[in-house]
């Protein structure tokens, strides 16, 4: 292995006054540590079974290797959840989606699982944001509060919304938010109130069944 | 005898009263800095209050900014010549005073050396999971934009661009390649949402970060929380554009794109230090007390693998027992994963013995101190006996 540190450009030589001396003195000090740096490294191991690589310092710190859409969780920290029957899902599904569940109803319905690292913007832009979506007005932290239901799960305690948009063709949406291992977990149905009201008691099913999951996907 | 003019620029600097200010003022810095590791983190109030030479204050509604008090590298800059000004002109070189001069020397030392550790010391972890092995350190604080160039199947080629020069923003040329990285915006801190159909239209057209919506936050320096910086970035190779990017240290998905058969990764991620040597976890151990959950004992037991030596041996790494190894040193600091990953903070400090060497001479120094003196108090008794 070596390290190669680009070399930046040398001032023309010659005598140079003492004045542009310190002037470039202090220019490179001030430029110091943006140096473009260049190492020729082994591949990095795979870490084992399970793993995904991320410190708990640094939670953020992505997994190389792959190119995985949407992004991976950490192993172990991974979500999983009981599909009701005649329920079916796939993986991914487009986005940062990490699974597409498929309700048996009818009409205009989606439902999906999202993972996102953080806070993701914290819960109640979050919720205002599926507001928006069927276009209700935004709510506060106040109204937030009332509209929250706790479910408990073995994944913890996932805050669960409702709301429904009664102007002109119905909106629904139903969706839990919860934060585990420092990601964010959505799992949100959205689509034709009568669609949704329909495929609800299985959804929360599906939501009441959340657990860890320490298996690869 | 002293001339005029020396002894006139002398007196002040020898003065008593400017010691007694010099840690008078060290006591109101390191009052005010730790009220201000509270809100700041440890990290931005040590380089607020003790890293410069000034403390200064940011005038509201201007852009100026003035000196209110001095900094811990002016008071200990101060002291350094205070110490030494009053050895040189106060203290008679004798024997008599021998205990003084050496516990004088260990004082200025131990100044100096902080001097020496807060240009020179770097701190960086390593994290490392049972049964993986690395070979780089993490800076905790800074990030870089690592451009990898994964074609070989053997090697990367790893191309770190400081986020110092991302925030600059403009084009950064990728010597050595023919890529170069526009940097469209940096973020210090951001949230990464799903993108939603109301939200304003996104710069990216590439990778994942086309179904991302990318808000500005106000920057944390806290020591427990994390800036999840990002970036819009534009690689442009051969005069072709390969789309605009988002890339930031909270998405957990590489991206890359091709140029004339070569792959390249982009990645914001921490910056990282390349070891000559690895490191594989062997087994992480956290025992706590028979019956409690108190912590007992925390250790990694990791084997080191360096082919510049032909060395590959296992080192045990447990509390207070860092391994100390090609200049650098690894303490156990943290851990997770259910206790399968461990985190060791890695001090590089080539100035780590000097507070060590200053205590060890100022002790000295007052034990010969003493001694003398004892022995001349002994005698001065003994005197009046014999007569």
């Amino acid at each position: 292995m070596q390290r190669q540190d680009m070399t930046r450009r040398a001032s023309p030589g010659g005598r140079v006054p003492a004045l542009m001396v310190l002037c470039a003195t202090v220019a490179l000090t001030a430029c110091r540590g943006e140096e473009i740096a260049h190492y020729r490294v082994p591949k990095p191991s795979s870490p084992p079974a399970g793993a995904a690589a991320p410190a708990a310092s640094s939670p953020m710190v992505p997994a190389s290797g792959q190119v995985p859409t949407p992004p991976a969780p950490v192993a172990g920290s991974r979500l999983a959840w009981t599909l009701p029957a005649r329920w079916t899902e796939s993986t991914g599904g487009g986005g940062m989606r990490y699974a597409t569940l498929k309700a048996p109803v009818e009409g205009r319905i989606d439902v999906s699982v999202t993972v996102l690292p953080g806070e993701a913007g914290g819960e109640l832009a979050n919720v205002n944001r599926w507001r928006g979506q069927i276009g209700l007005p935004a709510m506060d932290a106040a109204a937030l509060a009332a509209a929250r239901e706790p479910l408990r799960t073995k994944a913890g305690t996932v805050s669960v919304y409702d709301f429904t948009n009664d102007a002109g063709a119905k909106s629904r949406v139903v969706a839990g938010l919860a934060v585990v291992d420092g990601n964010t977990w959505f799992v949100k149905m959205t689509g034709d109130a009568a669609a949704v009201a329909a495929a609800r008691p299985d959804f929360l099913r599906i939501v009441e069944s959340l657990r860890r999951d320490a298996a690869n996907r | 005898m002293t001339p005029p003019i020396v002894e006139r620029v002398l007196r002040p600097l020898v003065s008593l009263k400017l010691t007694i200010a010099c840690l008078a003022a060290l006591m109101v810095l390191v009052l005010a800095c730790t009220l201000a590791q509270v809100k700041l983190g440890t990290w931005p109030a040590v380089e607020i209050y003790m890293r410069p030479w000034f403390v200064w204050w940011d005038v509201p509604g201007t852009e100026w900014r003035v000196p209110v008090f001095p900094g811990g590298a002016l008071v200990g800059a101060v002291l350094i010549v205070n110490l030494l000004a009053a050895q040189i002109s106060r203290l008679e070189l004798s024997w008599s005073k021998a205990g003084l001069w050496i516990s004088h020397a260990g004082l200025v030392l131990l100044v100096f050396g902080e001097f020496v550790s807060g240009a020179l010391q770097v701190e960086s972890q390593l994290a490392v999971e049972e049964g993986q092995t690395v070979n780089y350190v993490e800076s905790p604080r800074e990030l870089e934009l690592a451009v990898i160039d994964v074609t070989d199947p053997a090697m990367d080629d790893v191309y770190s661009i400081p986020a110092a020069r991302l925030e600059r923003g403009g084009s950064v040329a990728i010597p050595g390649t023919p890529v170069a990285i526009q940097v469209r915006r940096w973020f210090e801190n951001s949230d990464l949402t799903q993108r939603g159909p109301t939200d304003p239209p996104s710069p990216v057209t590439a990778g994942i970060g086309t179904s991302v919506t990318v808000r500005e936050r106000p920057p944390v320096s806290r020591d427990d929380m994390t800036n999840q910086a990002a970036a819009f970035v534009e690689p442009i190779a051969g005069g072709r554009s390969y789309g605009t990017w988002l890339v930031s240290n909270g998405l957990g998905a590489v991206q890359s794109f091709e140029h004339e058969g070569r792959r390249y990764e982009l990645q914001l991620r921490s910056r990282r230090e390349y070891l000559p040597y690895a490191v594989t976890l062997k087994d992480f151990r956290h025992d706590v007390y028979p019956g409690t959950q108190i912590p007992k004992n925390f250790s990694s037991l990791v084997h080191i693998t360096n082919p510049s030596r032909g060395e590959a041996r296992d080192v045990l790494i447990y509390m207070n027992q860092p391994l100390r190894y090609e200049g650098k040193a690894f303490y156990q600091a943290s851990f997770g994963k259910g206790d399968t990953l461990s985190i060791l903070q890695v001090v590089e400090n080539p100035g780590w013995l000097l507070p060590y060497v200053s205590c060890v001479l100022v002790a000295i120094g007052l034990i010969v101190h003493f001694a003398i003196t004892l022995r001349r108090s002994s005698k001065r008794r003994q005197a009046p006996l014999e007569a």
